[in-house]
């Protein structure tokens, strides 16, 4: 059984736009991979059953909770996470929304939240404000109510889509 | 009345003189991001989770299946012959003494940091494994093989008081940890003289913190000294115990405050995880860290008590409240730990926002097998303004009075010095009533409701600045700060106000830079390290703003003062002729007569030899001390005041509720950056609408926790949550910093009976236990329902 467990693979991916290669165990979850292994701690570990968002990620540009997943399944795929995200040095305009906004409290479901935010404005550049708390409906928040969040997610788009 | 204040408290009011005048402030009350912001949108802010230190080892737990048991024995063998276990740990290896409570109820430290002779919860910790990786901790844990004699449990508050019940912790106690009682005027004259009493039975339920951050620890033993970072809300609570528990001096612990993922009161005590990862540091001489997993945190930290209320009220016909009975039985959980508070708490809030002249009130706290109660958000409030309010309703139908209209007769004023020593100086409460009302349309709605909609309103008053002490403290659960004003163009503000989320670091860094005249990056900020930063009782009972703003207030003034004079004598004028603005000292009336900011500095330190601008400040509410002892007396040097108010629609074939709007009119004197007044508020209600609707641990017959998870607890999402609107009422407060009283834990309290009001008004029925689950209004609307057709 631990024989089994320790079984060792080659993986390549692009990781927030840098090629990665990693030899790693098979049944190492996507995010213990992302944060203790390659040190990218933005990507928080809340529950480990997929239930508080706050381990969101991109896999292919799509939200996924890393901790559902396993780090071989990243083999030949794209990952964006949190410390992915900024544009030529710059914050992007939902981090920047946060901010403004006073979209965050405790902080750590934010990098969740956002990864979640950015899919959203990705797809829908003009979503309701229903559109917006369904998209984050998997991210838990018990510090802000989630009101801000939205409020900065709505401003968020605005400014996209004036870009 | 005041008291005769000290010399010290003399010397800070002689500040005033040289604090920023209201009309001059540039950030209190304006617009400004918070400190933090940038550090938690990146990923880059730092929570104990996330601390890797070289060498480090994995810790894990062994828990009881049971949930009260004798340990007839424990064998670690098969564990600690485990490739890559460091090291194992049971009850016996530690040498200090026992968790529990403060000075004044030390007969209450109850808990050992692993059980020793007797388990008492499903989940109560055994042993500890420290391991070269978590896998390896875990499977350690599995070969831990303990011997249990099960013994009988009870598993709620009523039967734990049953005189055959099992015996928690002491035999014929009837396992009562805490009794407290609260007497006022003449309870059964008013009776006697009322026009009209009422009587009901109120029930609240367990839930929980749920913070998205895990509890976890780290530690580390060298040089003689173990530095600890653990997710804590008070990091001078968390050193008194850590050595406490395990027998070594304070002096040697030091505790550092990392980011922290949420508190909500649940990290507040001291944990056997902290405690085992700080021995198996000691013992292997490398770092060990123990991160709890979700499921953990749910059964093994700590939860919001149940209270059963009975309470009887009297009235004149008039709608003047007379006199009120009330028996408040609390269910405590295994342990003691910051939960005893919660006993004469529930008492002290039941006194307001009402103005009752006449009271009876007991209050008592059975152990049970479950997790230990704790402290938590709006502590003992939620559920006792959830019965108070609700019952307030009931009586307003009865008298036939507006329900808005019985608590302004009854509710609040400035100045109000209630029968039991509370001494309310501004509020606001009829204020919030008003605006609260009006902004949900009270008079247009009340008699023009569609089938399934509902409206109600509650009131709510909390403390602003706590006066108990978790700990003894140096005087009365106090708050300093420090501050040093730097040449080069900058301060440093050395602040022990502990940052759980809710803003205190942004609120700091203002103040420092309001009074300065710099920028706010121009403050750099240290905080929540017992070997850096001075004093602060921890983050609980709202007292960061108040307390620890007036201290570090108070610690810029002194600051600015020895720097002022210095100036001021170089000019031939007074300190309070000078004013510092957009980093520069000048004369107020002569704005062309000035220096820089940095010039200042160096004048300061020409003349004294090099020695630095540094201020002290400390801020401690000259209160009654003894109110848990005595059950009298002033509790906090200001009280907040809020209402909440809520529009619902049920629908009476499912008895789903959707909660349309909610208003929340709160009384927090200046709002020191309105958008962290706001989030404070909109976080309220979502607690507080997870406690009315949602949330609710729930056990099976063995004391086992049946959800311990999100999916299965199920707090509100962004979809679930109504759009809320704050209006922020009152006055500056004469005491708080900048005017500012508390504005985040009081405001959960009203939420709860706001939404169970308007779900009354809504079905025409009258629930008195929470949650309201849309299954309890299913079958209760049903019920209603055969029952009419059965009249017919």
């Amino acid at each position: 059984m631990k024989e089994e467990s320790n079984r060792m693979r080659t993986i390549q991916m692009k990781l927030n736009d840098e090629p990665v290669e990693a030899l790693i165990q098979e049944n190492r979850s996507m995010l213990d991979f992302l944060r203790n292994n390659m040190g990218l701690t933005g990507t928080k570990k809340g529950c480990e059953e997929g239930e508080c968002g706050a381990c969101t990620i991109l896999l292919n540009g799509k939200p996924v909770n890393s901790c559902l997943m396993l780090a071989v399944e990243a083999d030949g795929q794209e990952i964006t996470t949190i410390e992915g995200i900024k544009k030529n040095s710059d914050l992007h305009p939902v981090q920047k929304a946060f901010i403004e906004k006073w979209a965050l409290q405790c902080g750590f479901c934010t990098p969740g939240m956002i990864m979640s935010a950015i899919v959203l404005l990705e797809e829908n550049p003009n979503p309701t404000e229903y559109e917006i708390r369904d998209a984050i409906a998997g991210n838990l928040c018990r510090c802000t109510g989630y009101s801000k969040i939205v409020e900065a997610i709505s401003a968020a788009a605005e400014v996209l889509r004036e870009v | 009345m005041a008291k005769e204040r000290s010399e010290n408290w003399k010397y800070y009011d002689h500040l005033k003189k040289i604090y920023k005048k209201p009309e001059d402030y540039e950030l209190a009350g304006k617009s400004y991001t918070r400190v933090d912001a940038e550090d938690k949108v990146t990923g880059r802010a730092k929570y104990t989770e996330d601390i890797i230190l070289p060498g480090m080892l994995y810790g894990k737990l062994k828990r009881s299946p049971y949930a009260h048991a004798k340990i007839i024995s424990i064998d670690t063998s098969k564990a600690e012959a485990l490739s890559g276990v460091k090291c194992v740990i049971t009850g016996k290896d530690f040498h200090g003494g026992k968790l529990g409570n403060p000075e004044a109820f030390k007969e209450l430290a109850d808990k050992d940091p692993l059980c020793r002779d007797e388990v008492r919860f499903v989940g109560d910790e055994v042993a500890a494994v420290a391991a070269v990786d978590e896998e390896t901790a875990q499977e350690a844990i599995d070969l831990i093989e303990v011997v249990y004699e099960e013994l009988p449990c009870v598993l709620n508050s009523t039967d734990a008081l049953k005189d055959d019940a099992p015996a928690v912790h002491y035999p014929d106690t009837h396992n009562i940890s805490m009794f407290t009682t609260m007497q006022a005027g003449d309870c059964d004259k008013a009776f006697a003289e009322a026009d009209y009493t009422d009587k009901h039975h109120y029930s609240t339920q367990m839930m929980v913190h749920a913070a998205i951050e895990p509890h976890g620890a780290i530690a580390k033993w060298e040089n003689n000294e173990l530095t600890v970072w653990t997710t804590t809300q008070g990091a001078y609570v968390s050193r008194f115990w850590i050595a406490y528990g395990l027998g070594i001096p304070q002096s040697q612990v030091r505790v550092i405050k990392p980011y922290v993922g949420g508190g909500f009161g649940g990290k507040l005590d001291a944990f056997p995880h902290e405690l085992s990862a700080c021995l198996m540091a000691m013992k292997t001489g490398r770092p060990v860290k123990i991160i709890l997993s979700r499921e953990e945190v749910f059964f093994g930290t700590r939860s919001r008590h149940p209270i059963e209320f009975t309470i009887e009220s009297a009235f004149k016909k008039d709608g003047t409240m007379l006199a009120k009975r009330c028996q408040h039985v609390l269910d405590g959980g295994a342990y003691g730990g910051s939960g005893i508070a919660a006993n004469a708490l529930s008492l002290i809030w039941a006194t307001f926002p009402y103005r009752i002249p006449n009271l009876d009130m007991t209050a008592r706290r059975p152990y049970t097998n479950k997790p230990a109660s704790g402290a938590m958000r709006g502590y003992s409030a939620c559920q006792v303004h959830f019965a108070n309010d609700v019952h307030m309703d009931e009586v307003a139908e009865e008298l036939g009075i507006d329900p808005v209209e019985l608590r302004r007769i009854n509710g609040c004023v400035p100045g109000y010095q209630g029968p039991t020593g509370l001494q309310v100086t501004s509020c606001a409460f009829r204020e919030t009533l008003d605006k609260a009302s009006e902004a949900i349309h009270w008079e247009e709605r009340k008699n023009n409701l569609k089938p399934g909609e509902g409206i109600g309103v509650a009131g709510s008053g909390f403390v602003s600045g706590t006066g108990f002490p978790v700990l003894e403290t140096p005087a009365y659960a106090s708050a300093s700060t420090t501050v040093r004003l730097n040449r080069e163009g900058y301060a440093t503000v050395f602040t022990g106000a502990n940052e759980i989320g809710q803003g205190s670091d942004t609120v700091m860094t203002m103040i420092v830079a309001e009074e300065l005249g710099l920028k706010m990056d121009e403050v750099k900020l240290v905080q929540s390290d017992t070997t850096l930063t001075p004093y602060d009782a921890g983050s609980f009972g709202s007292r960061v703003t108040f307390l620890g703003g007036n201290a570090t207030r108070r610690a810029v003034g002194d600051a600015k003062l020895k720097l002022l004079e210095v100036v001021a004598e170089s000019w031939g004028c007074k300190p309070e002729d000078i004013t510092m603005k957009d980093h520069r000292v000048f004369i107020k009336s002569d704005s062309e007569k000035n220096i820089s900011y940095s010039e200042g500095i160096w004048m300061y330190e020409e003349k004294h030899f090099g020695k630095a601008v540094i201020g002290v400040g400390s801020f401690a509410h000259d209160g009654d001390k003894d109110i848990y002892v005595k059950n009298e007396g002033n509790y906090a040097p200001a009280y907040s005041f809020s209402t909440g108010a809520a529009r619902v629609e049920v629908d009476d074939e499912t008895g789903c509720i959707d909660i349309s709007d909610f208003i929340f009119a709160h009384d927090c004197g200046r709002p020191l950056n309105l958008r962290a007044v706001e989030g404070q508020i909109e976080g309220s209600v979502l607690l507080g609408l997870g406690f009315a609707v949602y949330e609710e641990c729930l056990f099976n017959e063995k004391g086992k926790m049946l959800n311990p998870s999100f999916r299965d607890y199920r707090f509100p999402t962004a979809l679930d949550m109504p759009q809320i609107q704050s209006i922020i009422c009152g006055e500056p407060d004469e005491e708080g910093p900048f005017g500012a009283k508390e504005a985040g834990e009081g405001s959960t309290a009203p939420v709860g009976p706001a939404i169970v009001n308007a779900i009354n008004r809504a079905t025409g029925l009258k629930f008195h236990d929470l949650p309201v689950t849309p299954e309890k209004v299913w079958r209760a609307i049903k019920e209603k329902k055969a029952a009419e057709a059965a009249n017919h």
